[in-house]
């Protein structure tokens, strides 16, 4: 069973047909191998608006039931929202059993204090944060408060039990500092293989560093960069399985 | 059905370690992935201020693999005496074509350098390749600022060098450029390597394929920098004919290098 642990949904658009964009991603799906797609839903302007991240997470819950059985979902919130994110947390996973986590992206470090209420709140209802992240020598101006493997580990400190998934190894930045800052973090904390950038050896990097146990499969929608690198990366029989599958059936407390 | 690389490196690379980056190894890296041959650069040439030694450490790394390793020099215009590494390149090394690096060597794509190589290559008869990027540049090291290079300028140099063959590796968002746009207009001397070419939803690949015709697109990995997983996933998805395929795999890069 392989579950792409970090993927997004874009309907239902305006058209004839709101659901094609997402199809084609099912279609991709199919070609590669991929069962289940963990999508959020992040087609708002951000910093996000709580009215934002609402209409987000209302069509992600619609693509769930559009695509029951090959969609499971993340509720996208801006934490600075704190009632509102708090609210929209508990009505998505009440909504649909199918949405399983919170996603946040870069409205704040994760280490930001402003976000602890999320992370007691995902804590509460045992269910896993993938955090979108990076860390990059350039461009940093564009995402200023994205957060990294640093941010990360320093939450776990404090919140040990949080579950939490670093997003896209795979996503731009520098891997292997992104591998080595997670090092230390909690046995709770992974990191998704996703991204766009294939370098030879950063799965096998990720292994030797953090181990196979807290490694999630993923393409955040590079689908043959996600699918092809897991394709090609040495690693046993068993690794391989935990990291298609395993690894995230177990944090979210499901079977195969 | 044959698979010729046109995207592939030895020797070591300045921002972090490379594995597989010894020419028995890389061939083995090919014999797993089932492909025959590949066009190979060196990496430490790139960032050598001297890229002729880089060259040099080339030829006698493949020096037992001359039947699947087909070698390009990296040419800097900037430096003293190119030339002359232009010439050894191709006669002494047997190059088959060259690879600039602009975004490295501190000139522009249509700076009267890169016009003044490319015209020399074309008198040599020597293919030369441009990368759109070696590296994701948001991964860029800290002493180093290299961006993409517009593919738009590498379009307008092309044009002007009508009788060279340009391979541009490592390309993406071609459907925006003049690539594509000017299709019709441009000379046909410009040849594609897919590595970074989507073959979903974005569906770039086909673009390639129907606008500038199969014959124009090349298969390559970028092994052993990247993995040579996904453009093999691309070449198996993509939407085009047994027929195109072979040609992508294989038969246009030999057909344009002589091989």
């Amino acid at each position: 069973m392989l579950i792409d642990a970090h993927a997004h949904c874009r309907g239902p658009l305006e058209g004839d047909d709101p659901w094609a964009q997402d199809r084609l991603f099912v279609e991709a799906m199919d070609a590669v191998g991929i069962d289940i797609a963990v999508v959020s839903n992040l087609s708002t302007p951000r910093p996000a608006t709580p009215e934002g991240f609402q209409k987000c997470n209302r069509d992600m819950l619609s693509a769930l039931k559009e695509f029951r059985g090959r969609f499971w979902g993340y509720a996208y919130v801006n934490s600075g929202y704190t009632k509102e994110a708090l609210a929209d947390i508990e009505r998505c996973l009440e909504a649909d059993e199918d949405c399983i986590g919170v996603k946040l992206y870069n409205e704040y470090f994760i280490s930001d204090p402003v976000v602890r209420p999320v992370i007691e709140k995902c804590i509460e209802l045992d269910v896993p944060i993938l955090q979108h992240a990076g860390h990059s020598q350039v461009n940093t101006s564009s995402q200023p408060f994205i957060s990294d493997g640093g941010h990360v580990t320093k939450v776990s400190r404090e919140y040990p039990e949080a579950k939490i998934i670093c997003g896209h190894l795979g996503g731009g930045g520098d891997w292997e500092w992104a591998i080595k800052a997670l090092r230390d973090s909690s046995p709770s904390v992974g990191a998704d293989t996703s991204g766009s950038v294939t370098d030879e050896g950063l799965i096998e990097y990720a292994i030797e560093v953090m181990g196979a146990d807290r490694l999630y499969f993923a393409c955040d929608m590079s689908v043959t960069a996600g699918a092809g690198k897991f394709m090609s990366a040495k690693m046993s029989d068993d690794d391989r399985g935990k990291i298609a599958s395993g690894n995230f059936l177990r944090l979210v407390g499901r079977e195969a | 059905m044959m698979i010729f690389d046109s995207n592939a490196y030895l020797g070591h690379w300045f921002a972090r370690q490379i594995r597989h980056n010894t020419a028995p190894e890389l061939v083995a890296l090919m014999d797993e992935n089932g492909i025959d041959k590949a066009c190979v650069g060196s990496l430490a040439a790139i960032m050598y201020r001297n890229s002729q030694r880089g060259n040099e450490e080339l030829l006698r790394e493949i020096a037992d693999h001359r039947d699947r390793l087909v070698p390009f020099g990296v040419i800097n215009p900037a430096y003293a005496d190119w030339e002359h590494d232009l010439d050894w390149c191709l006669n002494e090394m047997g190059a088959k074509g060259i690879r600039m690096y602009p975004q490295y060597h501190g000139y522009k794509v249509l700076d009267p350098l890169a016009h003044e190589l490319c015209q020399a290559c074309g008198e040599r008869g020597l293919a030369v390749t441009l990368l759109h990027r070696q590296v994701d540049y948001r991964q860029s090291h800290w002493m180093v600022d290299a961006p993409d290079l517009a593919l738009d300028d590498i379009a307008q140099l092309c044009s002007e060098h009508p009788d060279v063959n340009f391979i541009i590796l490592e390309g993406a968002g071609f459907a925006g450029s003049r690539f594509i746009k000017e299709a019709e207009t441009l000379p046909g001397n410009s040849y594609i390597e897919i590595s970074r070419s989507s073959v979903f939803m974005g569906k770039e690949m086909k673009t390639l394929i129907d606008t500038l015709g199969a014959e124009r697109v090349l298969f390559g990995t970028g092994i052993p920098m990247k993995y040579p997983g996904p453009a093999l996933l691309k070449m198996q998805h993509v939407e085009t004919s047994k027929q195109n395929k072979k040609k992508i795999f294989g038969e246009n890069l030999a057909k344009l290098l002589g091989v």
